[in-house]
């Protein structure tokens, strides 16, 4: 089969696979208030009456300490774990405890950390994974 | 012998295609558009269609992304500048692969359905590829380093935001070569005083942008 040929059939495979991608992220989008950390459920005025406050940047960014509220939230030992922030739409980030202690989380559930690249604001995040 | 008027033509479609990310990119990001796939649908295969068809020459469009990528970073404004950057300059190697592997140089005629089809396969493939390339480096170059796992689970958001830079590929490519159709061309002695002048002005306008937006 000549490349000619070969160009519009892969030109509709891609299409079915970026339209099936579509309705199974549709369909699997998840909408909750509460953040899961290290297996238990709060909810985000819970964690800001808990945590300490961190600013950045002459206090654009304002949201509580992610180190603090790892501590807060009886994470052990918390420099030997990765923390992986989840989104509501699936996208994830893991980060180091290192990472945590530069790192902010907003009242929009938002993480902010001021020695990572934007690539890991998280938004509306779910789920903070301890591992 | 070096072709100093592929050379420039690198130079004066990678500038346009920086400057579009910067400043067109900036301005569909603010009011909450889905820049990064119209970016790649329009601007990107765009201007990669126009060069390739005009210098038919391999290894162009990755000179031409390494030049809108390196322009990319001097504006570190809206969104994530170094993914951008980095998904610029991958985007850029990737059209080259799908057209040489595709031998689409040799082609003289082109019916308006391979051109519908390579609007798609490429922008699409270019679009999803940049992304999964800026998934893997942006993390690597960082202290947290990359997990594969991160990428996997977001794999079907990947996949299904290439849609839309698809959907735009099927109107792009088929309007470059009805652009091309209509034979305007540039004087020799207008050509490097032109080229040097667009890329000029794409690169003092987003390095003046960036300067006055960190001073006000």
């Amino acid at each position: 089969m000549g490349k000619d040929r070969i160009l519009p059939i892969l030109a509709l495979i891609l299409l079915f696979i970026a339209s099936s991608s579509s309705l199974y992220v549709y369909a699997s989008q998840t909408t909750t208030d509460t953040l899961r950390i290290n297996g238990q459920q709060y909810t985000i005025d819970q964690l800001f009456s808990l945590t300490k406050p961190r600013s950045f940047n002459d206090s654009q960014y304002n949201g509580i300490a992610l180190d603090d509220l790892m501590l807060k939230t009886a994470v052990s030992n918390p420099e030997q774990h990765t923390y992986t922030l989840k989104a509501s739409d699936g996208y994830e980030k893991t980060v180091t405890w290192e990472n945590m202690r530069n790192g902010l989380l907003t009242k929009n559930r938002e993480s902010i950390f001021s020695d990572l690249p934007k690539a890991f604001r998280v938004k509306e995040i779910v789920t903070i994974e301890v591992k | 012998m070096i072709d100093r008027k592929f050379i420039v033509g690198i130079i004066v479609f990678g500038s346009l295609w920086g400057f579009a990310e910067c400043i067109i990119g900036s301005l569909l990001r603010d009011v909450n558009l889905p820049a990064g796939a119209i970016m790649t649908g329009v601007f990107a295969i765009g201007l990669m269609t126009l060069s390739r068809t005009t210098f038919r020459q391999p290894g162009m469009q990755t000179g031409i992304g390494l030049v809108a990528g390196g322009l990319r970073l001097f504006n570190p404004f809206g969104g994530c500048f170094i993914c951008s950057a980095i998904a610029i300059m991958a985007e850029g190697l990737l059209f080259d692969l799908i057209w040489t592997g595709f031998s689409l140089d040799q082609k003289k005629t082109q019916t308006l359905t391979i051109q519908a089809s390579l609007g798609i396969t490429s922008a699409y493939l270019v679009y999803v590829g940049g992304y999964i390339v800026t998934q893997i480096l942006t993390p690597v170059f960082s202290s947290a380093g990359f997990y594969i796992e991160n990428l996997i689970v977001f794999i079907p958001q990947i996949l299904a935001s290439g849609l839309l830079a698809a959907l735009l590929g099927i109107v792009t490519v088929p309007v470059v070569f009805a652009l091309k159709k209509t034979h305007i061309t540039m004087q020799d002695r207008l050509y490097y005083p032109v080229t040097i002048s667009v890329s000029a002005f794409c690169w003092v306008f987003v390095i003046m942008n960036t300067i006055l937006i960190v001073w006000l």
